[in-house]
């Protein structure tokens, strides 16, 4: 049976990035350009040619757009300025919507007022818990340690230190739980239409085992993305990645000893991890917020809303933590309890939004397209 | 009898002949053969020096036959008869050896092709002592020109001559003038007017004083010779016209290849289906509907019915791929939401403007789709999901068997020669190709003439080609005709058949065989005769006369006979001293 065209497919593309599907005239020179590019996985071009001629389930049927990290050599070398590379992103957007079952992600993408309405909802959500809930003591300003920083975890009236500690791992438990949740049907989802949905791909249980390697490996390394010929963004997109794992591990899974009363010193393990995680973070975002500013960078030229509320809400999440910190070793007992609560409003949203259902899912994507992608050469 | 003497000129054609050749040796050894009074070689003998020194040798040594030994006689043969004539002496006193394309370049012995050149040049030097002085020709020219096809390229030559002053009689087998242009509604690439530029020049045709229009005629005869043809045309009430002009322009135009005839597309199967110049007629009428009346979603072209197809026509036809692009913006003009898509095979896109028109459809929301000419064509079916049609096909850039939704689709029909091409060209004395398209003189460097003086070629009889491309061919071939006119007269062939009366029995068999018309039978004397205007000098009368009868003048059988003695006896010396 033959495939039917869809002419309405690149035109339901355009609401989720700026490139030009009628632009490209097929010759190649982006696929030839790209060092990622290989047998089997072949892209831009083929994606591209999906999209154009509307064939949705061919489309939504590969990882090739996952296994590309927008270094923007394709956009460069481009003859007809199509900015295949922006295209890919385009495609990435449109295909965790399609991942996505509860069609918020769709909603999210390609309406920015839904995105900010969610994202101010559970803000708000966590600031009138806090001050509901878990109110400054009375007394608060006397919860200083000896080396004259804020007892965190003893402002709260009511509510022991231990206690306090352990409401907030739980919070911590279900808010990993739900976007975990969420994140693993995506993922399924992906496996059905990239892998299961084809009944003519069998792979065998001890593939699946051989070939899982590839998802640890290049989750932690991200060794794919370091083929690019830009070095640079590998090198800042690892130290982003491994600082913001670090940090989340340590909040969510040592939250009781992260998360203490007495200041540590300052190479003590617990901020030593702290600052290096501050560091790689900011030194990646200010990288791409200069250059996405700048707008000289082929790769970094077009902003999505998406993009921007990514960049936004992690920078504020790191800076509220900064000036928490500092507040914190300042002894400044209000204004660390404010602080903190503000971090937790920026981050706890930043979070479910963004994991399961926009930018940052791609965390999840890339190593399983790589993953999945191994799988089909292995057949 | 008057004493042959010989000037004998070895070119060194720069390196291309001297590098094989030992020139120096060719000319010293022809020194000594009978009648040569002198032999030279020089560097390049086709230049001005190279000229001055045969014109000085001509008047100081008294020379009355000239060998020129370097090139083909295709490149300078007219060069060197021009330059015997300076030297007064008459041009076809002169005889070439071409010892490079069939010696020097064709061999890699130096002692042989030196060797070669020995014999060839002893051929033209035996050949040149047999030689006449022949005197050139010329007939008066008729004023009046013949344009057969009254389209765009016919009216284009003919307003361009009455606007010179000159007649035009301009045949038109149709009731109006016009042709497949005046169907058309838009031009490529600029999106023009071209129905009211083309209506603009019919109406200037039927205003000229100049041009006379037999309409619904065809011409029936032609006959003569460059200058003074005469014709025969047969008007609507079989009413016979005799005309006489100087010049013939042949603009008979085109015809769309039989949609029909392309299995695939069940043209005549699917109302939905039409072809490219209906679809002009429906632009024309302001609006696009299918044969129901209704307003269609999903409108397919497709490129190249029946062109560049081993099953149909396997040439280019041109035009079409530009014309689909219009239909697509007129598409998109007129039905803002509809879906196009573009089936093509190769977008052709090479004329000025024409990239730029690709380039700006492409960005109107058109799905450009391509297929494969060696796989099967697409095919046109029922949608068994809906009441429209569907075409199947495996597009190349995705390679996906893909299904295109249509409730219009649109064939790019490519151009042929008209059924009647044949008889035209017997009656116009031109040549066609295998596509029945007339063959010009040159393809590159004498497009719109033909092999017959007088005849021209202009428009899409000659190949498929655009509007602009046909006017120009048609003011090319206006130039020459008035380049005719005005000089007055033009010389004509003077290498001709003879007939000697004395020794003709009258059989005839001569005029049977001559292609181009010019022997005719004197019944009184019961000889034939030949038309030295119509005589192109090709000899075939000459080598079927049985009777030995005819002689071909500059290629008699005693030259031709004395070549061949001179070729040989050089060999034969040269093979006596390879035996000592």
């Amino acid at each position: 049976m033959n495939t039917r065209v869809n002419p309405n497919l690149a035109k339901e593309l355009n609401k989720y990035g700026k490139g030009n599907w009628n632009e490209c005239f097929h010759c190649g020179n982006c696929t030839a350009i790209c060092p990622l590019s290989e047998d089997g996985f072949l892209f831009p071009r083929k994606s591209i040619r999906a999209i154009q001629m509307g064939l949705d389930k061919k489309f939504e049927a590969s990882v090739d757009p996952w296994l590309c990290y927008y270094c923007g050599d394709c956009s460069e070398t481009c003859p007809r300025d199509a900015n295949p590379g922006e295209l890919m992103m385009a495609m990435r957007r449109y295909l965790t919507t399609k991942y996505d079952m509860t069609g918020l992600s769709r909603k999210f993408y390609t309406s920015a007022i839904w995105e900010y309405a969610f994202i101010a909802i559970i803000a708000l959500l966590v600031v009138v818990s806090f001050l509901v809930f878990l109110p400054l003591r009375p007394d608060a300003a006397s919860m200083v340690n000896e080396s004259g920083g804020v007892m965190i975890n003893s402002l709260i009236a009511g509510v022991s230190p231990d206690r306090f500690v352990t409401l907030i791992e739980y919070g911590d438990w279900l808010m990993a739980f739900i976007v975990a949740g969420l994140l693993i049907s995506n993922i399924l989802n992906m496996f059905y239409k990239t892998i299961l949905s084809d009944k003519s791909i069998r792979i065998s249980v001890s593939t699946y085992i051989t070939e899982f390697w590839h998802l640890i490996y290049n989750f932690v390394t991200q060794a794919s993305f370091s083929k690019c010929e830009k070095k640079s963004y590998w090198i800042g997109h690892l130290l982003l990645m491994t600082g913001y794992t670090i940090m989340f591990i340590v909040v969510v899974v040592f939250l009781p000893y992260f998360q203490v009363e007495e200041v540590y010193p300052f190479w003590h393990w617990q901020r030593a991890l702290g600052y290096y995680a501050t560091f790689g973070i900011i030194f990646f975002l200010g990288m791409v917020t200069y250059q996405r500013l700048r707008k000289t960078q082929i790769n970094m030229k077009f902003s999505h809303a998406s993009d921007w509320v990514f960049i936004i809400m992690l920078a504020l999440t790191t800076i509220s933590g900064i000036i928490l910190h500092i507040f914190r070793l300042s002894g400044m007992v209000e204004a660390s309890y404010y602080t903190y609560i503000i971090h937790l409003a920026i981050l706890v949203p930043m979070i479910v939004i963004e994991v399961p259902f926009s930018k940052w899912s791609h965390l999840a994507y890339r190593p399983f397209a790589i993953y999945i992608s191994k799988l089909k050469l292995a057949v | 009898m008057e004493e042959k003497r010989i000037g004998v000129y070895v070119c060194w054609c720069g390196t291309n002949i001297a590098m094989m050749v030992d020139v120096k040796d060719v000319a010293k050894e022809m020194e000594s053969l009978p009648d040569v009074v002198l032999a030279r070689n020089y560097k390049y003998m086709c230049s001005d020096p190279g000229q001055d020194m045969i014109i000085k040798d001509i008047k100081e040594h008294n020379l009355n036959r000239i060998v020129v030994a370097a090139c083909s006689p295709r490149l300078h043969e007219l060069t060197f008869r021009t330059a015997l004539d300076n030297a007064g002496l008459n041009p076809y006193m002169l005889q070439m050896a071409n010892i490079r394309e069939q010696d020097s370049w064709v061999h890699t012995d130096r002692t042989e092709a030196t060797d070669k050149a020995k014999s060839l040049v002893a051929a033209a030097i035996r050949r040149v002592v047999h030689h006449k002085p022949l005197q050139k020709r010329t007939v008066d020219v008729h004023a009046d020109t013949l344009i057969i096809g009254g389209g765009v390229s016919g009216m284009a030559a003919a307003l361009e001559i009455s606007d010179a002053g000159k007649r035009v009689l301009l045949i038109e087998k149709n009731e109006n003038i016009g042709g497949t242009a005046a169907k058309l509604n838009l031009s490529f690439p600029y999106m023009n007017d071209a129905n009211g530029a083309i209506h603009n020049l019919i109406k200037k045709v039927e205003e000229s004083d100049q041009i006379t229009i037999y309409s619904k005629s065809e011409v029936k005869e032609i006959h003569g010779y460059i200058g003074n043809f005469k014709g025969v045309v047969k008007g609507q009430d079989e009413k016979e016209t005799h005309l006489e002009f100087g010049n013939v322009i042949v603009a008979t135009g085109l015809k769309s290849i039989d949609a029909g005839k392309i299995k695939n597309y069940g043209y005549w199967k699917y109302p939905q289906v039409i072809t490219s110049l209906e679809f002009e007629s429906l632009t024309k009428q302001g609006k696009i509907v299918n044969e129901e009346g209704k307003v269609p979603d999903n409108i397919a072209i497709i490129h190249c019915a029946g062109s560049r197809n081993d099953n149909y026509n396997n040439y280019c036809s041109r035009t079409c791929c530009m014309s689909a692009l219009k239909y697509a913006n007129q598409v998109r003009d007129m039905l803002p939401d509809s879906n196009i898509f573009e089936l093509y095979a190769d977008m052709r896109a090479f004329g000025k403007g024409c990239e730029e028109l690709y380039t700006s459809t492409s960005r109107r929301g058109v799905m450009f789709l391509m297929f494969d000419q060696r796989n099967e064509l697409p095919v046109i079916k029922k949608d068994e999901e809906g009441d429209g049609l569907v075409i199947e096909f495996n597009e190349k850039l995705s390679g996906e068997d893909i299904q295109v939704p249509a409730d219009l689709v649109i064939l790019m029909v490519g151009m042929e020669a008209h059924d009647d091409a044949k008889k035209v060209s017997h009656l116009a004395g031109i040549s066609m190709c295998g596509n029945g398209f007339f063959i010009e003189k040159h393809p590159k460097l004498d497009p719109v003439a033909t092999t017959t003086d007088g005849v021209y070629v202009v428009g899409c009889c000659q190949a498929p080609k655009d509007i602009p491309d046909s006017i120009s061919q048609a003011q090319a071939a206006v130039a020459r005709v008035l380049a005719t006119i005005s000089k007055g007269s033009v010389e004509i062939e003077v290498t001709t058949a003879e007939i000697n009366k004395d020794i003709c029995c009258g059989c005839q068999f001569c005029i049977s065989v001559c292609p181009y018309g010019a022997n005719s039978f004197d019944a009184e004397n019961n000889v034939s005769v030949v038309n030295e205007v119509l005589c192109k000098g090709c000899g075939t009368c000459a080598t079927a006369c049985p009777s030995g009868a005819i002689v071909t003048k500059h290629f008699t059988d005693e030259q031709i006979l004395s070549q061949i003695e001179g070729l040989m006896a050089k060999v034969l010396e040269l093979e006596e001293v390879e035996t000592d």
